[in-house]
């Protein structure tokens, strides 16, 4: 008995934390379900980029430097995903700092909750939307043209990589959230997002940059990460384009956790 | 009392007739000197109108340096194409920020003081005009200088700044009046998405990343019809080649037009709050 006992203490204990994440998770999801108005523009702008971009850049494809593709539309997906992902999960943060400023965060700190299951629990939400965005974005953009070079294993990969990058981009907004426990703050990020996003790759490849500017690109990561999808989609599904995709976001998502869980551990520590 | 709606220092006061009824000018000027005060005072209001068109200016000319390379592009340097576009919509947000004070001052309740204020209607639009136009001579000027630090060039002398500037506090014109409208009709923050949402889509649906005989489909129709192209052609005539009065004529008539109907529209919804 007295040998059974801490590992049924054990299993309780991880069962109460799954069920607990689990909770917290259905709860984030369920916000977004039910404010659909908070998210829609994640997916409309996005598209009209993408539509912008194909319309206006469809003779720059022969430009020396561009990567061999069929349509723009081939290059312009993997800035698309992760654009909708970087706006979603603002608001997923967002969120989180409302929970914080409403005072409903005090009440789960005060519950025997598993610290880590809240912060894991609020960005399950945006994981889960960061998937159904890949999907959207592809299911949208095929009728117009798109072409996938790795087929359906390459589309799960990337949804895989969708739920990484949300996993990222969401723990870095939320560490903003946690330290400033304001959602003003958090939404004001949104044009530090859309610097990163444009100082990379996402709507021109770095080989037609010059100067400072493509060092900029060359350095970012958001470069990188976009790289990774649109190898999927334009070299097929190749070892290096899955391990760029999974790994570059991956390695971004347990940075990220990382900062978050200290930002929260700080928050728990200074009350 | 906040420092938003604290009174106007004797000098600036405006100046009342006989009657007791304050000029239009006159009046328009206080609301303008006010209005202007408030950069100072809260300068988070005016600074992204002012950043947004430099950091744009910055990563669209970077972004998309080899498209200059396109056959057909009318100049070798991105930053001549995407700097003019980068004045043209910080000028515009410069009159929608005008349009978020007057939704502050909607909220909390100082513009009922400015409408019982003994002064003509028409000051109401004039004094938040003049200020989007002071702020758009700011935005500007400094676009322009760090476009020039980047390397844009003027194609046909100093002249071709005039285009430049009659295309930034012509679109300011028709942002404050689409924004006043906006904002007099729905009287809360509500109006700050929908003023910033159609006028970005309005200006991107343009030539705004590529000229239109190096678009290929639906944007061709659409940025063709869009007035707001003349606009930036306009804008871009002294970066882009000689001033000429072809090239000059369809954006001042869009001007002309776009700042009527919006005026127009700000004036209406003036009425409606006074009903």
């Amino acid at each position: 008995m007295s040998v059974i006992a801490p590992v049924v203490a054990g299993t309780e204990r991880r069962q109460s934390f799954v069920a607990q994440t689990s909770a917290m998770s259905q709860r984030a999801v369920l916000a977004l379900w039910r404010q659909p108005a908070i998210v829609v523009p994640s997916l409309i702008f996005p598209l009209f980029f993408a539509a912008l971009g194909a319309s206006s850049f469809s003779r720059a494809i022969g430009l020396p430097g561009f990567p061999p593709v069929r349509s723009f539309l081939d290059f312009a997906l993997a800035g698309t995903i992760v654009q909708g992902i970087l706006f979603g999960s603002i608001t997923g943060a967002t969120a989180l700092a409302t929970d914080i400023e409403n005072g409903f965060f005090d009440r789960l700190m005060a519950s025997p909750t598993s610290r880590t299951s809240i912060l894991l629990g609020r960005l399950a939400g945006g994981m889960v939307y960061g998937a159904f965005q890949t999907v959207f974005f592809v299911a949208v953009l095929i009728p117009f043209g798109l072409t996938i070079a790795s087929g359906v294993p390459g589309i799960a990969v990337m949804v895989l990589g969708g739920v990484l990058t949300a996993l990222a981009v969401g723990a870095l907004m939320s560490a903003m959230a946690i330290r400033t426990g304001s959602s003003e703050a958090v939404q004001g990020s949104f044009p530090l997002l859309f610097i990163m996003l444009f100082f990379s790759s996402a709507f021109f490849p770095r080989e037609t940059m010059s100067g400072v500017y493509a060092r900029m690109a060359d350095l970012n990561p958001v470069s990188h990460l976009i790289e990774g999808f649109r190898d999927l989609t334009i070299d097929g599904f190749t070892a290096s384009a899955v391990a760029r995709t999974l790994l570059i976001s991956g390695g971004l998502a347990v940075l990220t956790m990382a900062i978050a869980l200290r930002s929260l551990r700080k928050r728990v520590a200074a009350r | 009392m906040s420092t938003v709606d604290a009174p106007l220092p004797t000098a600036d006061r405006p100046m009342a007739s006989a009657s007791g009824v304050t000029h239009t000018v006159p009046a328009a000027r206080g609301m303008a000197i006010r209005s202007l005060r408030n950069i100072r005072r809260l300068p988070s209001a005016f600074l992204p109108a002012l950043l947004m068109p430099i950091v744009q200016c910055i990563a669209f000319s970077g972004t998309f340096f080899a498209i200059t390379q396109i056959p057909g592009f009318p100049t070798d340097r991105s930053i001549n194409w995407f700097m003019p576009l980068a004045v043209v919509m910080g000028s515009s947000f410069a009159g929608i920020g005008i349009g978020l004070t007057t939704v502050r001052d909607l909220e909390s309740g100082f513009y009922d003081r400015l409408r019982m204020a003994p002064a003509p209607r028409h000051s109401l639009l004039l004094g938040p005009l003049l200020s989007a136009w002071a702020r758009v001579l700011v935005v500007v000027t400094v676009v322009f200088l760090v476009g020039m630090l980047l390397g844009a060039r003027l194609t046909s002398g100093i002249l071709g700044l005039l285009p430049l500037y009659v295309s930034g506090l012509g679109i300011a014109v028709v942002s404050t009046g689409w924004a006043l409208g906006l904002a007099f009709r729905f009287r809360d923050m509500r109006a700050a998405a929908i003023m910033q949402l159609t006028l970005f889509l309005s200006l991107f649906l343009t030539t705004a990343q590529a000229p239109l005989d190096v678009m290929e489909g639906w944007l061709y129709h659409v940025a063709r019809l869009n007035p707001l192209t003349r606009v930036l052609d306009l804008a871009r005539m002294g970066f882009l080649g000689e001033l000429t009065w072809a090239g000059t004529w369809p954006g001042l008539l869009a001007l002309a037009v776009l700042s009527a109907l919006a005026m127009i529209w700000a004036r209406t919804g003036l009425n409606r709050l006074d009903h």
